[in-house]
């Protein structure tokens, strides 16, 4: 089951309008409890696993001693040979078919609990993608939830106004004037920085008498002053 | 670490990026977010979370306000115009038309004002680009 389809499906359906659920809500209890079933499939495949992973451990370690049984009645029956005590010998030899025999059955269920074990592991590695998948289409449905609600708390906002013509054209227009504003004020600050920098400059340059002084021009100006006077 | 949106509207108001943009965040009644960027204050853009995404949606224009039989032309713009904004998504929810965003629940604070002050900045390109197509 895909979500987007029903969700396309819906919207051709006109369920799109505002309020209305646009994903059926039984789809989504299908997908949670998909969820719910597949979490308590794993939680009992784990409890078998569990139990079938110690009787395979048990029988793996019976194989083992049965293997180290087998070598050392090997050797004895080679050493009985050796002595020539052929009837002895016979005796470790039956003995030891005894042993061969256990140690086959045994590998037979173990191997038959090794491939129970795989196919249990499967089928949790199976139900883990349901979770996963079902999980991701669960957060379809919410995401378009989501994005329902907090497009339809601005659009309330947007309807009051939208009444209004070119609403777009003017918001664009405010919003560019202040940015412009705010460029403006950047450039008369950065102005303000090379004024005072200026400023600096001269007062560094006065200080090294450079330049003009207020007192000097007073002095010139009352020069011209007394020629006039002294003219009339 | 998760973000809630509480907290994301504590540290939103108290924040000023590298290129001067603030915030005025405030938690609506329905959960919802609401962030104004000053480098775009008409605009804002509404935050919510599902379990696993941050969403940001900004409504553009209400289908009603196109130009009519402008809107199939309008709609092939916007298709046309998407890859332009790789982080930004246009999205039609009911009669609205909107830019989205989604981010990972972990993002960091960082991150978040950062695609939320290129988002509020998206939509004004995104607007004056389809501008004569509204009416």
């Amino acid at each position: 089951m895909s979500i987007l389809k029903d969700i396309f499906t819906a919207m051709r359906g006109g369920a799109s309008e505002a309020g209305e659920a646009i994903v059926d809500a039984n789809a989504i209890r299908i997908l949670e409890q998909e969820v719910r079933d597949a979490e308590s499939a794993i939680a009992k495949a784990k409890q078998s696993l569990t139990r079938l992973k110690s009787s395979e451990i048990k029988l793996k370690r019976e194989i083992n001693s049965l293997n180290t049984d087998y070598d050392d009645y090997e050797a004895k029956a080679i050493e009985a040979l050796n002595m020539g005590e052929e009837a002895l010998a016979e005796e470790v030899a039956g003995r030891l078919e005894e042993i061969a025999t256990e140690r086959d059955e045994k590998s037979a269920e173990h191997s038959t609990l090794e491939s129970e074990v795989n196919g249990i592991n499967k089928l949790i590695r199976s139900r883990e993608k349901i979770i996963q998948k079902n999980k991701r289409e669960l957060e379809k449905v919410k995401t378009i939830k989501e994005v329902q609600k907090a497009t339809t708390s601005i659009s309330d906002n947007v309807a009051a106004t939208s009444s209004s013509q070119h609403r777009v054209s003017k918001a664009l227009d405010r919003v560019k004037a202040k940015q412009q504003n705010w460029r403006d004020n950047m450039e008369a600050g950065e102005w303000m920085d090379t004024q005072e920098q200026g400023d600096d400059l001269d007062a560094r340059l006065k200080q090294s008498g450079l330049g003009g002084s207020a007192g000097s021009k007073k002095s010139s100006i009352l020069e011209k002053l007394k020629a006039k006077q002294k003219v009339g | 670490m998760t973000i809630t949106l509480e907290e994301l509207a504590f540290r939103l108001n108290d924040h000023v990026t590298d290129e001067g943009t603030s915030f005025d965040a405030l938690l609506m009644d329905n959960g919802v977010l609401e962030v104004v960027c000053s480098n775009n204050d008409e605009f804002p853009l509404h935050l919510a979370q599902t379990d696993t995404q941050l969403l940001a949606v900004t409504p553009l224009f209400n289908v009603s306000e196109v130009i009519p039989n402008e809107v199939d032309n309008l709609n092939k713009v916007l298709l046309q115009l998407a890859p332009a904004v790789p982080l930004s998504a246009f999205g039609l929810q009911d009669d609205t038309y909107i830019l989205f965003g989604a981010m990972a629940l972990g993002t960091s604070f960082e991150i978040i004002v950062h695609e939320l002050e290129v988002q509020a900045e998206n939509t004004i390109d995104v607007l004056e680009a389809i501008q004569s197509l509204l009416a």
